[in-house]
Order: structure tokens, then C-alpha cells, then sequence
């Protein structure tokens, strides 16, 4: 057994990790600033330590499980919820030489995977015992699963236009234009489908601090609860990079800058990425549950297959095909 | 849906504009003239009128006076002078009623202490609490 098996998952999971923990501070320093507001100043120089403060906080909370709560599936709800979002990182290449795994099918290995978290939500909102938490694990459901459709068609674009399911040879097949361009409309379809899929703000109802008292992690708390926040920004780590490799051309240079690494580049377009979805958190109410599903199956779903007709029948004029 | 790129536009400009954020406690606070903090006692003028005594909402001026010492002077001189911080409401009405401006507001508000007996005001403390005194006293 390749002892680098073993080790480069882990330090994948650190790596992670640290991305999560550093996510966290500036998703508050982000929201502070666009507020007229500094964000996390006091814990540590400049507020670097706030995310750690708030970890160990929930460690040490006392483990609260509700009596009439199904005690299994309350324990396992978390995990499951994680699991997924971890494993989806296997697929996802960060440059032309450092991946975890060559799937043939990543993408579809991506989407399907991530589609089991919401297993993880309704166990843990049912198990939770709560009103509430039901209501709020329900919604979620709804929405992240009438949002997975839009998310899927808005990448059958992309699928055509590469060739192949396989995120290396997508991105192989971007070297002359990345695929925002041509495939623009698949591009919103598939960013607003991404943020609903997260169960970010615009979408965060399941979450809605300030309605649902916390949607399906109501009755969570300490080191559970902070397994579900893990497993949210794991996924906007994993949203990004997947957005950056089927979109905005993975690693490969802007302007043919190639004496930047190619890593480099990689990563700026991830935090561009991570930064629009914080930007669109401090800008944007809340969406109701109804305005929520008639924009997915009656506006999302509607545009990403008019982009599959287009990028199908454009790819047949032409001058313009070859981008198609 | 251009009220939603608006919104955004308005977001990154708010990113380079300055935080509004006091930095208290880190730096000092500067509150305006006529804020209403402790009071500030000058036993010299006070002619022992109890009228602070009498207009005190919550009865928490006690004052006692003596007779003044010197044989040729008339009036009162004031012996005992205390205000119980822990009722004051820090209203003004005290130094609005004095007729020779004995009692006055300063600016100092950060009065927190340990214990409550810190809190009865004596007259030794409030003549010597005599930084950031209000100027105008009647506005």
C-alpha cells in the first residue's frame, strides 16, 4: 500500500481544513466591510484567531441530545451530511498533475455524490424531535433537490462542449476560450443552482437564522453542529473549485500569463469564486420557499434547456461552432 | 432584476468606504460639552439653599450645613455633601436649580467600580472630580 495513499487524503483533509477555517473569518471580515463594519478584530491580530476561539467553544459545549430524540440517527445525521462533501473532493483536479482520482465520470460522480447530503439533513431534522426542525429539513430538501435539475442541465452545456464527463479533459478543452463565455447562460443557470445547493444566502431558508429558528439544526449543538457548518463550508470549498474547473478554465493562465504556477491561478479563481458567494450573501435577502421552487422549476430549469438547444445548434454554424 | 446588480455595486463600493466602527475602548470617546456625567461639587459657593435636595427626582442629594464659622459672614456653609450614585439619574436638574452653580456635570461617565460602597459620592470626591467640567451650565 502507497504510503502517499494515505497520506495525501490527509493532507487534503488539513488542507481543507485550514481553507474552512480561514473561509469562516473572512466570510465575517467580507460581510463586516460591505456593512461599514470591521468583522472579528479582538480575538488575535486582526481577528485570525476567531474562527479557532469558535471551534474550541463548540467543542467543549456539553453534548445535548433531546429525550424523544431517535438517539442513532441524531448521532449519525452529521455524518452523513459530511461524509459527502469530503469524498467529492477525490474528483476534482487542481492541476494538470495534482489530482486524487481519474474518474472517466467525475462529474457525474460529483453531482451524485453530493446529492446524498441531503440524506444527512432530513435524518438529522427528522431525528431532531422538532417541529421545526422537520420544517426546516423539509424545505431543504425540496429546495436542494428541484435545485440539482437545473444544476445538471446547466453542465450538460459544458459536457457537449468538452466531450467528455472527465474535469481534466474538461478543462484540457478550455485552452482557447474558458467555457463562461460561450456557454454564458449556462454559466448563471448553474451559479444560481450552486448557491441553492449550498444553502446559502439568497437560498438559506433551511438555514434562516432569523425565521426558522435555524432550520434543521435547531436542536444540534457543540461539536454535531459544528460538523454541519463544516460540511456547508466544505462545499463552498467544493462548489468553487467545480465552478472553476467546468467555468473559468481550472488551471490554465488568463491572458497567457503562464509564468504564474499554474496552482496559483487555480486557487485565485477559487477565492474569486468564494468571493462572490460572500458578496452575494451581504447583498441579498432572503428568498421565500415558494419564490424559491417556482424560480427552479419555472425559470432555472426553462433557461438551462434552452442553453442545451443553443450550444446543440450552434455547434453547427460555422465560424462560432468551434467554441461549441 | 438591474436593482439586483445595483445592490451589488453599492456592496463593493462599501468595501473601500471607512468603518464607522467606534474603537472604544481603545481609544477614548469624546462625548460633546453639554453631556451629562457625575456631577462636580465647589463647596466655596454653595450657600446651603437644599434646593438640589428638594428637585432631586429620586431624593439622592443629603447635604447638611453649618453655621459659617466666621462671626461677621452670614449664612450657611456646607458640612456634609453626598450624592448616592447609585440612584442619580443623571438628569440635571440639580445644577439646573442651584443659583450659584455649586453643583455642575462633567463629562466622566466611566464610573464602574467593584463595590457598592465606591458608589456613594462624598463631598471630598466630587470637588475633587473636577476634569471635563460642562462649561455652559445653563444653556
Amino acid at each position: 500500500m502507497d504510503p502517499l495513499k494515505i497520506i495525501g487524503p490527509v493532507i487534503m483533509l488539513l488542507i481543507i481544513l485550514g481553507f474552512v477555517t480561514y473561509a469562516i473569518l473572512f466570510e465575517r471580515k467580507v460581510l463586516g466591510w460591505m456593512q461599514n463594519r470591521p468583522g472579528p478584530v479582538r480575538t488575535g491580530p486582526w481577528g485570525l484567531l476567531q474562527t479557532v476561539a469558535d471551534v474550541l467553544k463548540l467543542l467543549i459545549k456539553e453534548d445535548v441530545i433531546p429525550d424523544k430524540a431517535d438517539k442513532t440517527l441524531f448521532k449519525i445525521a452529521p455524518v452523513i451530511a459530511f461524509v459527502p462533501s469530503f469524498a467529492v473532493v477525490a474528483v476534482l483536479p487542481f492541476t494538470d498533475s495534482l489530482f486524487f482520482a481519474d474518474i472517466a465520470v467525475g462529474l457525474l460522480y460529483y453531482v451524485a455524490i453530493s446529492s446524498t447530503t441531503i440524506i444527512g439533513i432530513l435524518v438529522g431534522s427528522w431525528a431532531s424531535n422538532n417541529k421545526y426542525a422537520l420544517m426546516g429539513g423539509m424545505r431543504s430538501a425540496a429546495q436542494m433537490i428541484s435545485y440539482e435539475i437545473p444544476l445538471v442541465m446547466a453542465v450538460v452545456g459544458v459536457i457537449m462542449s468538452a466531450g467528455s464527463l472527465n474535469l481534466r479533459k474538461i478543462v484540457a478543452a478550455q485552452e482557447d476560450v474558458w467555457f463562461i463565455i460561450p456557454q454564458f447562460l449556462g454559466f448563471i443557470v448553474f451559479l444560481i443552482a450552486a448557491i441553492a445547493e449550498l444553502n446559502r444566502t439568497p437560498f438559506d431558508l433551511p438555514e434562516a437564522e432569523s425565521e426558522l429558528v435555524a432550520g434543521y439544526h435547531v436542536e444540534y449543538s457543540g461539536f454535531r453542529f459544528a460538523f454541519f457548518m463544516l460540511a456547508e463550508y466544505v462545499y463552498v470549498f467544493a462548489m468553487s473549485a467545480l465552478t472553476t474547473v467546468l467555468f473559468l478554465g481550472g488551471w490554465l493562465p488568463l491572458f497567457g500569463l503562464d509564468f504564474i504556477p499554474p496552482l496559483v491561478w487555480f486557487v485565485l479563481k477559487m477565492l474569486a469564486m468564494v468571493f462572490f458567494i460572500f458578496w452575494l450573501r451581504a447583498t441579498f435577502p432572503r428568498i421565500r420557499s415558494d419564490q424559491l421552487m417556482q424560480l427552479g422549476w419555472k425559470v432555472l430549469l426553462p433557461l438551462a434547456l434552452v442553453n442545451i438547444f443553443l450550444s446543440a445548434l450552434l455547434k453547427e454554424v460555422p465560424v462560432i461552432g468551434n467554441w461549441f | 432584476m438591474l436593482g439586483l446588480v445595483k445592490g451589488l455595486g453599492i456592496t463593493l463600493k462599501n468595501l473601500t468606504k471607512k468603518r464607522v466602527t467606534y474603537r472604544y475602548p481603545d481609544e477614548p470617546l469624546e462625548m460633546p460639552d453639554r453631556f451629562r456625567g457625575i456631577q462636580h461639587f465647589d463647596p466655596e459657593k454653595c450657600i446651603v439653599c437644599y434646593q438640589c435636595a428638594r428637585i432631586c427626582p429620586t431624593e439622592c442629594i443629603s447635604l447638611t450645613g453649618k453655621k459659617n464659622p466666621d462671626p461677621e459672614k452670614k449664612g450657611k456653609v456646607i458640612e456634609t455633601y453626598d450624592i448616592n450614585f447609585e440612584i442619580c439619574i443623571l438628569c440635571d436638574l440639580c445644577t439646573e436649580v442651584c443659583p450659584t452653580e455649586a453643583v455642575v456635570m462633567t463629562r466622566n461617565y466611566e464610573l464602574a467600580t467593584y463595590s457598592r460602597d465606591e458608589l456613594f459620592k462624598d463631598m471630598e470626591w466630587l470637588k475633587n472630580n473636577n476634569t471635563n467640567v460642562r462649561k455652559e451650565n445653563h444653556p
